[in-house]
């Protein structure tokens, strides 16, 4: 066990999970004194009938409802004014956030905005410019991934700049997040396994990387485990009501996890590719997690070799030396990523060059990769990696991973 | 209460001063290797005109302040009172800021054990913290700064030893 000198631990947010979590929504509102609560969700989550299920839940102790279902894949700045408008003019007091990444950080910035009264969102970017109580929001997950349910964190797309803004505060926590398996129940193969594999990451980044501290190591390695375990079987029977709580109580650790011991590398690019391509963060994670590992693995080998046991099982790890476990911990995450690319008909991507957008064009063009990598620098995550990343070193891992080729490790610059 | 004696917290004075005299010093190096090191001027060619941010230690302790002006310049504010800060790096009490100030904890450890607080805008934060890296590796001998970076950069020996004799130079002198 690795204990730092020092570390901070905090998780403010009342998790309910459970077969039938939603119907408690009423009551634990009306605790936090709020009647009037506004959904937030997208027009997917809307179409598949998941708001009913939330709106049927919250019929019986608390009918006044306001949906607003028109966010968008990637939040941005413009919705969340739009949204945040119409929640002050409905007089509204409280918001349930039902959906993925982007609907909770919507959620957050239209709660950014309507608590604080700002004319501009991105007044309150950064890292701890809140400074009070925001209203009462509940996050209700529809996807198994961001953990933005028990985060503190907030990004969202600012399209002037073309960049991620990242919003940092312990007062972006959820109140409550409400872990419902009918919530995943119709989701896609694909997207649970890139949603899976973005908790995944968090959870393993947060183990490796800079911040990790014995608290946030136990919710990562559980976090991992469950993953592990429960996945492959998920994809193939998406009505597993069990295997879908188990995910969606992974995604919930992982995401206490890695708000406490923050994620490294994996991160940077990710959120750069998303910025500038404007591919799924899901998609990001699964991709760039082995590169992130084999980067750092000169440094944090020791943790990756760690997280064998949880990913491959007991008998594997047993028979693996141990200065062979993070090599193979690297290998079972790809072909983990290949078993899923097979199990959902190639629509899990194993490079970047396999990721296409809408209209079926390649989503990221070799070209782009220098714009991904000088974006990356300026995000806030590359503070945690273990190793130092600059331009070279980027746009080094961007390759191999557009191109699908394990890393190069000899290529990796040490002190 | 009469049979309590107040008791008056000690004073770090050998501490504080040392933090001030460092601050004073590494401001004037940001600046020197501002106009030195081409590396450290496109760091500050991404940040705005009249950007302004410090370093400096809760509750009141000693900063320095370092601004670009509008015309590109960098200027050393001292302890800038009075000034608006577009960011603020600042970290959480004067015995953690000794610790990465005497090297006994890299800027990284620091950052990752929650030691600093960021009020500002997370790339320009990335850029200054760059900065600083680049800074240190100017100063300090090799042995010690490989304590307080990642990792400690393969540059060229005429950047390791003309552009670093420049940057102590005008650090020193202010020219």
């Amino acid at each position: 066990m690795y204990n730092p000198g020092y570390y901070e631990f905090y998780c403010g947010v009342k998790t309910v999970a459970g077969h039938h979590a939603l119907e408690r929504i009423p009551a634990l509102l009306k605790e936090l004194g709020a009647s009037k609560p506004m959904i937030i969700t997208d027009k997917g989550v809307a179409a598949a009938g998941l708001v009913t299920v939330v709106a049927q839940a919250l019929e019986a102790g608390m009918p006044a409802v306001v949906v607003e279902d028109d966010v968008p894949v990637d939040s941005d700045v413009g919705t969340v004014h739009r949204i945040a408008s119409v929640y002050l003019s409905k007089g509204c007091d409280a918001l349930i956030a039902v959906g993925g990444g982007s609907v909770m950080d919507t959620a957050k910035g239209v709660n950014i905005v309507v608590s604080e009264e700002a004319e501009n969102l991105l007044d309150f970017a950064g890292a701890g410019v809140l400074k009070r109580a925001l209203k009462p929001l509940v996050a209700v997950p529809t996807t198994a991934g961001t953990g933005s349910e028990v985060t503190m964190v907030a990004v969202i797309n600012d399209p002037s700049v073309n960049r991620k803004l990242l919003f940092t505060s312990h007062f972006l926590l959820p109140d409550i997040a409400v872990l419902d398996s009918r919530m995943t129940l119709t989701l896609p193969s694909h997207l649970t396994a890139a949603t899976a594999m973005d908790a995944m990451t968090h959870a393993i980044e947060a183990y490796t990387c800079l911040s990790k501290n014995p608290i946030s190591d136990a919710f990562a390695m559980e976090a991992v485990s469950l993953i592990s375990r429960n996945l492959l079987s998920v994809v193939d029977r998406p009505d597993d009501q069990e295997g879908r709580l188990a995910l969606a109580v992974a995604a919930n650790l992982a995401g206490i996890a890695f708000s406490n011991s923050m994620v490294g590398m994996v991160h940077t690019l990710g959120h750069s590719v998303g910025g500038v391509c404007h591919v799924p963060h899901g998609t990001c994670m699964s991709i760039l997690l082995p590169y992130g590992l084999e980067y750092n693995m000169h440094k944090n080998g020791r943790w990756t070799g760690e997280l064998l046991y949880p990913i491959a099982g007991e008998a594997i790890y047993a028979a693996t030396a141990v200065e062979k476990r993070a090599d193979k911990a690297v290998a079972c995450i790809r072909q983990f990523n290949q078993a899923l690319f097979e199990a959902t008909g190639g629509r899990h991507s194993r490079c970047f060059k396999e990721v296409l957008d809408a209209q079926g064009k390649p989503a990221v063009p070799r070209e782009k990769l220098a714009d991904i990598a000088q974006t990356a620098l300026g995000d806030g995550s590359i503070f945690y990696n273990p190793e130092e990343v600059d331009f070279e070193d980027a746009l080094m891992v961007m390759e191999a991973a557009w191109a699908g080729d394990p890393l190069d490790r000899s290529l990796v610059k040490t002190a | 209460m009469g049979q309590f004696r107040e008791v008056t917290s000690g004073r770090r004075v050998v501490q504080k001063l040392y933090i001030t005299i460092m601050l004073w010093f590494v401001g004037r190096a940001i600046v020197a290797a501002y106009k030195s090191d081409p590396e450290v001027r496109r760091e500050f060619d991404t940040l705005p005109g009249g950007f302004t941010f410090s370093l400096g230690v809760l509750p009141v302790g000693p900063r320095m302040v370092i601004r670009k002006e509008q015309d590109g310049k960098v200027r050393y504010l001292g302890q800038g009172k009075g000034e608006v800060m577009d960011l603020d790096l600042t970290i959480k009490h004067m015995q953690a800021f000794f610790m990465i100030l005497s090297f006994q904890e890299s800027t990284s450890t620091a950052n990752a054990r929650a030691r600093l607080y960021v009020d500002g805008g997370v790339p320009e934060a990335c850029a200054v913290v760059r900065v600083l890296d680049v800074v240190q590796v100017h100063l300090l001998p090799k042995f010690i700064a490989k304590l307080a970076v990642k990792r400690y950069p393969a540059w060229s020996w005429t950047r390791h030893i003309l552009v670093r004799s420049k940057v102590y130079l005008r650090t020193v002198t202010g020219i």
